[in-house]
């Protein structure tokens, strides 16, 4: 066994973490607040679709899914107070108006022949933006000072990933024509457009480029 | 002989009692019991699936509370499949007793659980082969309930519901097999009427 | 999409059939002793055992209750989580707004989408418990009862329905088939059961703490909100399809609902009213009946 008095690095070679990270505490807490009023959006169009839509593995994913959007806006809750921001709903706000249009217009559909659109909605627009600030978050972020930041995002993400493809699986067996296809790009089309005025789930900046 | 029903018109459900008729004239035909009369009693006031058989002089006599010929989706109103399935079992379980082999069955009010889920068995796979549609897993569900989940129960439903022709005693010996094999924790307790 | 769906506009697929309560009110056939005078006449048993001759059919047409009421409770927790606002959560803009009495806590929120997805797996088990037992999904009427009367404009109101009236109800059920399962030998059914009854136990008790922190300060709806309870239970108790008689198919989980924090009383209460459901049917039949016989022919 080596000399266990011998001096060693801190860091093991292998051990890349580096400082400083992109965001500091305000801004962090300012993106985390967007993330919980998202992720709360979410889980509330997922539960409140439950009983709209027809297909009973649709009804038995969006029951599931819900508890997992509500799951992360949990964390992203707990996290707050350790970011300086004592009061979790001052900053469980959307990242601007277009946000909260974008969350309209995708709870819009209601009928039950619409499940196309509102799984359109969720699985194609708004969890691939979640994938995506999350991941310039992730990746953003530093690894030493933020690390319960990471630690969330890293579960949340994997969740993200599996509801997505579940998503885009029941998507894709559910659109049999060419009309259906339409209607499903479509309505794609029309959210992307609320969510590039939008900028993305913590407003414009949310992928850097600021 | 054309089968009779009685009532001639219900209150309580929306059946037709020509609609009865004409499964029970189908079934007693393919089972060769046309010179029988054949007489089916339904009480329309209670809601109970149940059936009972008398056979008296030769003579068919069913007793069967409306549940038994109700679709289960529309309450009250008329199921065919579920008529065709109820009266099947009935007459094919009076066809055995009539055509021999059954003779030392005790009667009905006095067969164990077991012996019942048996010959019912028995009567719906052979039901099924006549073309009266039934779901396999349901009957091996109530069988199972009656003579354990093992896999020695399984093999025993398999005999019996593909079996074209059984007597009582390979049919008891059967069921006894299954029996042999059962957790003890099971229930073994008789009908209650 | 709306706040408050209504019960009518449920969606289902194509196997799916359902039956209004007026519908059951309609039906005037029962098996049960309705005749008053014959009070020495043995009551039936109805109790869902496997001694009852048709045990296995009486299993499968309760389990199917069991998966559309899954269904109807996955239903309505989704709908708390959509339907009310968030205390203290922007509504939009970018600052809180106006609170209302109708808001509910976030906390709350959490817990009902935590219920939506143990009402999904129940749903899943159901359907995989159906497929054993040999029921095919949408072959019993479906009594969209559960929704209707849980899903109140009131969260508190809501609370009592749902997580203590209808929960409670599903306590008594997973308990009556999980003894069935035990008793029968099926290795499937009594382990589903004691899973679904776990979940449903953390239910109820998540309704009773809601329900106390709500109205802390507000007795009157804390009232308002227990009577509603009672008015559900009964309904529930159609018939008196649920009690401590044996001529009830699904009896009270006396222990399991003291587990989910149910006082005696409360029990005892939910019992009566029960009794009285049981009571109050045979004598409106024996009613209908006696009234037909009287009716002039033709």
């Amino acid at each position: 066994m080596a000399d266990p008095f011998k001096a060693r690095a801190p860091f093991a070679p292998w051990d890349r973490r580096t400082l400083p990270g992109l965001f500091d505490v305000e801004e962090t807490a300012r993106r985390v607040g967007n993330y919980k009023w998202a992720e709360m959006k979410l889980f509330e169009a997922l539960g409140g679709w439950v009983a709209t839509v027809p297909e009973l593995d649709v009804k038995m994913r969006l029951g599931t899914h819900c508890y997992h959007h509500a799951w992360h806006a949990e964390l992203w809750h707990k996290r707050l107070p350790e970011l300086r921001e004592m009061n979790p709903d001052r900053l469980t706000v959307p990242a601007n108006d277009a946000m909260v249009r974008f969350v309209e217009a995708m709870t819009e559909p209601e009928a039950p022949d619409q499940t196309i659109e509102k799984l359109t909605g969720v699985y194609r627009v708004f969890i691939p933006r979640f994938i995506a600030a999350y991941t310039y978050h992730l990746n953003g972020t530093s690894e030493i000072t933020d690390a319960p930041t990471i630690r969330s995002l890293k579960l949340i993400l994997q969740d993200e990933f599996d509801d997505w493809r579940d998503g885009e699986m029941i998507l894709q067996s559910l659109i049999e024509t060419p009309e259906e296809a339409a209607r499903a790009a479509s309505h794609q089309q029309k959210l992307e457009s609320i969510m590039i005025e939008a900028g993305g789930i913590a407003g414009p900046g949310t992928l850097g480029g600021m | 002989m054309p089968v009779t029903v009685s009532p001639d018109t219900f209150t309580y459900v929306s059946f037709e009692a020509a609609t009865i008729q004409r499964i029970a004239d189908e079934l007693v035909g393919a089972l060769g019991l046309q010179d029988r009369i054949v007489t089916i009693a339904v009480d329309e006031t209670s809601p109970l699936a149940r059936t009972d058989m008398q056979i008296v002089d030769g003579a068919i006599a069913i007793r069967a509370a409306s549940g038994a010929f109700e679709d289960t989706r529309k309450p009250r109103q008329q199921s065919e499949t579920i008529t065709a399935t109820a009266l099947g079992r009935v007459l094919l379980r009076a066809s055995d007793r009539l055509d021999g082999g059954f003779g030392e069955a005790p009667p009905d009010e006095e067969l164990s659980l077991a012996q019942v889920a048996a010959w019912e068995t028995y009567c719906i796979g052979r039901l099924e082969r006549l073309g009266v549609h039934v779901n396999r897993q349901r009957w091996l569900y109530n069988f199972r309930n009656r003579h354990g989940f093992t896999d020695a129960g399984d093999v025993a439903f398999d005999a019996l519901w593909s079996s074209p022709g059984l007597t009582w005693a390979q049919l008891c010996a059967i069921s006894e097999s299954a029996l042999a094999n059962r957790a003890p924790a099971a229930t073994s307790a008789p009908a209650q009427p | 999409m709306r706040k408050f769906l209504p019960v009518d506009d449920l969606a289902r697929d194509e196997r799916f059939a359902a039956i209004t309560m007026k519908e059951r009110f309609a039906d005037q056939r029962t098996a049960l002793n309705i005749d008053g005078a014959a009070q020495d006449k043995p009551r039936t048993k109805f109790r869902l055992t496997p001694e009852r001759r048709d045990a296995s059919d009486g299993a499968r047409g309760l389990m199917h209750g069991i998966f559309v009421g899954e269904i109807q409770a996955l239903e309505g927790a989704g709908r708390t989580c959509f339907d009310f606002e968030t205390a203290g959560v922007a509504k939009t803009g970018t600052a809180a707004t106006e609170s209302s009495d109708m808001d509910v806590p976030f906390a709350l929120k959490l817990d009902m989408a935590r219920q939506c997805w143990d009402e999904a797996r129940h749903v899943e088990i159901s359907v995989k418990l159906s497929d054993w037992m040999g029921t095919e999904i949408g072959q019993y009427a479906e009594n969209t009862v559960l929704f209707a009367a849980a899903c109140s404009n009131d969260p508190v109101l809501r609370l009592a329905g749902v997580n203590r009236a209808l929960e409670g109800l599903a306590i008594d059920v997973f308990t009556t088939m999980k003894e069935f399962g035990d008793l029968a030998g099926d290795p499937y059914l009594e382990f589903c059961e004691d899973w679904m009854l776990a979940d449903e136990v953390t239910h109820v008790r998540m309704g009773s703490d809601w329900l106390r922190k709500v109205t802390e300060h507000d007795p009157e709806r804390r009232k308002k909100a227990l009577d509603f309870q009672g008015v559900v239970d009964k309904l529930f108790s159609y018939g008196g399809t649920r009690s401590d008689s044996d001529e009830s198919p699904i009896g009270l989980a006396r222990r399991f609902r003291s587990l989910a924090g149910f006082t005696d009383d409360e029990v005892e209460a939910i019992n009566e009213v029960s009794i009285q459901a049981l009571d109050e049917r045979k004598a409106r039949i024996a009613g209908a009946r006696a009234a037909a016989d009287h009716a002039p022919a033709g």
